[in-house]
């Protein structure tokens, strides 16, 4: 018996390797080991008031920031029994969205078309003139400069808090926005265009898991309830109920599954389960790459994303510019859970509020904690028939990217 | 002009430092000219070579064994380690969980608690010297070029010593502590971010932690003014500071 090892995992966000047990020749077991520190959110965010959590939980993850705050306040609102204004929504839908678009350009551009291109990183790409690296960071670049906008800081956006939003981004600001993605209406499509190449990827099975995705309504990424590849539809606040977590001793992450099954949340999973509905694929199946179609569904959704932050500035810049966009909040107790699409999948807050607006229980479910088994199991189901060791380490990295996992995010876990 | 050997490391983090400078996007090209990136885990599959650096970039705090040993491996590496961020100078928003570690894993991960091995987080300077200390939770994109700047001239950058409320004033925003009667922690807080959040019309959360010579007791008197509870102001206040926040 043999124990390979892929250390450290380079191209994903936080610490980690892939512990691959060979036996005569054949893989037999394989492990993601997340060695990423704890960092205890969950227990610090304890005791403190109702508004400090918004920015504390942005910290979590700086590629997911916005979505955790987003996800703070919504769960914060529902547990205090706030609406906030109409306008106030739309504006934090395009900091999601900007979000969205900046995390799957980092994705694509930065951490998987060197694998596509056979280098190193996106520096070689870049000495190299390769004209979808430099389009890929200017997607990138745009989808900060929305985080930017609707947020009022790129990383760890300062607008959302709970009852609203600060204030309306400016109108000229939102109508040179809407120019900007004026124009890259046509040149989106053919940069997504790479990656629907299948000979860009290595050999695949089929993706595993019960897909898991938010229960869209008119947003693809917000919703009340939680759908799975079942057919189940499950009210967000009984999230305890369907997922199961547990602790392993070998990761700082917890491992989910449903009904003993594991679950895959992400792009590939929100675009199964959203099929027919908010939008149809318009390139070829991403499915047909196993897990590789999740880096095809992200562009289908940047095409999406760029589409919908169109109609979302227009809303904007047709809204009363001195309409509130922050109601009163009267703190207390309650109970709140908040389930969204964060850019690798579903994301879910959920908070506990005693008589005087302080946290008396929190919990955090991040989409790479949900998917550590279906990663497990995919390298294990794509490399059985892998014999050559260098092939099998090269292509361990691959699978693992493919899930965008996003590691620093994983392990805040804490069950009380 | 030789290349500078440059690396970007983080422990216990966020990213959000590392991805501020990838957010550079538009001067990633001339990054590259000037620096030849030794180790950047996040955007790069190169195997480090372990050489020396002229210069390390680290981002995050010191939770677990490795990354005191790792840590400690880079400073005999490098010429100039600088600290870039909260995490990395004072621990940030990852001192916040106080309470007995062991426990507090356990209250996560069960039984699999003791598997893993930690302390709670401590900054940089607790175990090695730190030449240029970076504030901000993140430093700001034009902070990392400045400081990608000087360091392939060969020097350090400038840092400000003055307090966000200057830079505020500068801008000639309204002034949200006496004019909005919002709980800004500009006057205490260390410039270099171009008072972005104020300019936006949000407060200013002390990100970069404390200036010199703050004056934290009239700061504290004016945000009970607003109504906040002392323990309010006093989490408020420590957020980002890493000082030791005592149990209500
Ligand atoms: S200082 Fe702030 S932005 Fe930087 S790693 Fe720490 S939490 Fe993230
Ligand atoms: S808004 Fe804040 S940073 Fe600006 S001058 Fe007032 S107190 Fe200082
Ligand atoms: S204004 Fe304050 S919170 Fe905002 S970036 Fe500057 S120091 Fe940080």
């Amino acid at each position: 018996m043999k124990t390979l090892s892929l250390q450290p995992l380079t191209r994903v966000e936080g610490h980690g390797r892939v512990e691959m047990t060979v036996q005569t020749g054949r893989l037999t077991a394989v492990r993601l080991v997340i060695t990423e520190s704890p960092r205890l959110f969950e227990a610090l965010l304890l005791g403190r008031s109702w508004q400090e959590v918004p920015a504390l939980v942005s910290r979590i993850c700086a590629i997911c920031s916005g979505v955790h705050r987003v996800a703070a306040a919504s769960a914060l609102e529902s547990a205090l029994g706030i609406d906030i204004p109409p306008l106030a929504r739309r504006v934090r839908e395009l900091l999601l969205l900007g979000g969205h678009i900046e995390s799957h350009a980092l994705h694509l551009f930065c951490l998987t078309l060197p694998d596509i291109a056979g280098t190193e990183s996106i520096l070689e790409l870049l000495r190299a003139c390769d004209p979808r690296a430099r389009e890929g960071l200017a997607l990138k670049g745009l989808g900060n400069h929305i985080q930017e906008l609707a947020g009022g800081r790129v990383i760890h956006p300062v607008n959302v808090e709970v009852g609203g939003v600060v204030r309306l981004p400016p109108r000229e600001k939102l109508e040179a926005l809407l120019a900007e993605l004026e124009e890259w209406s046509g040149r989106l499509p053919p940069l997504v265009e790479g990656f629907a190449d299948r000979r860009g990827y290595p050999p695949a099975t089929p993706a595993l898991g019960t897909r898991i995705a938010v229960d869209c309504d008119d947003f693809l990424l917000t919703g009340r309830s939680l759908r799975f590849s079942d057919g189940r539809v499950v009210a967000g606040e009984r999230y305890g109920e369907v997922l199961e977590e547990r602790a392993v001793p070998w990761s700082n992450t917890k491992h989910s599954r449903t009904a003993g099954v594991p679950l895959l949340a992400g792009a590939l999973a929100r675009l199964e389960n959203a099929a027919g509905r908010a939008l149809a694929p318009v390139l070829p199946e991403p499915s047909a790459a196993g897990i590789h179609g999740n880096n095809l569904a992200q562009g289908l959704e940047l095409i999406w994303a760029l589409r919908e932050a169109r109609r979302l500035v227009r809303e904007l810049l047709a809204g009363d510019a001195d309409a509130a966009v922050m109601v009163a909040v009267r703190a207390g107790a309650g109970v709140g859970t908040c389930v969204i699409e964060a850019p690798r999948g579903l994301l879910i807050h959920h908070y506990a509020l005693d008589d005087q607006g302080r946290v008396a229980a929190a919990d955090i479910l991040t989409p790479t904690a949900i998917n550590q088994a279906a990663i497990e199991a995919q390298l294990l189901a794509d490399l059985q028939g892998v014999t050559d060791e260098s092939v099998l380490i090269e292509r361990a990295g691959r699978i693992v990217r493919a899930y965008d996992p996003c590691i620093s995010c994983s392990v805040h876990v804490l069950k009380g | 002009m030789k290349k500078l050997r440059l690396a970007y490391v983080r422990f216990t983090s966020c990213c959000g430092c590392q991805l501020t400078l990838l957010n550079c996007e538009e001067q990633l090209a001339a990054i590259d000219a000037v620096a030849e990136v030794v180790a950047f885990d996040m955007a790069s599959s190169r195997p480090d070579d372990g050489g020396p650096l002229d210069a390390v970039l680290v981002e995050g705090s010191i939770s677990r064994p490795e990354e005191l040993v790792e840590l400690l491996r880079l400073r005999r590496r490098a010429e100039i380690l600088v600290a870039v961020g909260a995490c990395a100078l004072t621990g940030g928003v990852n001192v916040l969980a106080h309470g007995d570690r062991i426990e507090l894993c356990e209250g996560v991960y069960g039984e699999c608690a003791r598997e893993k091995l930690t302390f709670p987080p401590q900054p940089l300077c607790r175990f090695v010297r730190v030449d240029l200390q970076v504030a901000g939770c993140p430093p700001e994109r034009s902070e990392h070029l400045q400081l990608l700047g000087a360091l392939a001239r060969g020097g350090l950058p400038a840092l400000p010593e003055y307090a966000v409320c200057m830079e505020c004033r500068q801008r000639e925003n309204l002034c949200l502590l006496l004019e909005a009667k919002q709980p800004c922690l500009g006057p205490v807080t260390r410039a270099g971010c171009n008072a972005l959040c104020p300019s936006f019309g949000a407060i200013c959360e002390g990100c970069r932690g404390p200036v010199t010579e703050a004056n934290r007791a009239e700061e504290s008197r004016l945000l009970l003014g607003l109504g906040l509870s002392e323990r309010e102001v006093r989490a408020r206040l420590e957020r980002f500071s890493g000082a030791s926040h005592e149990d209500p």
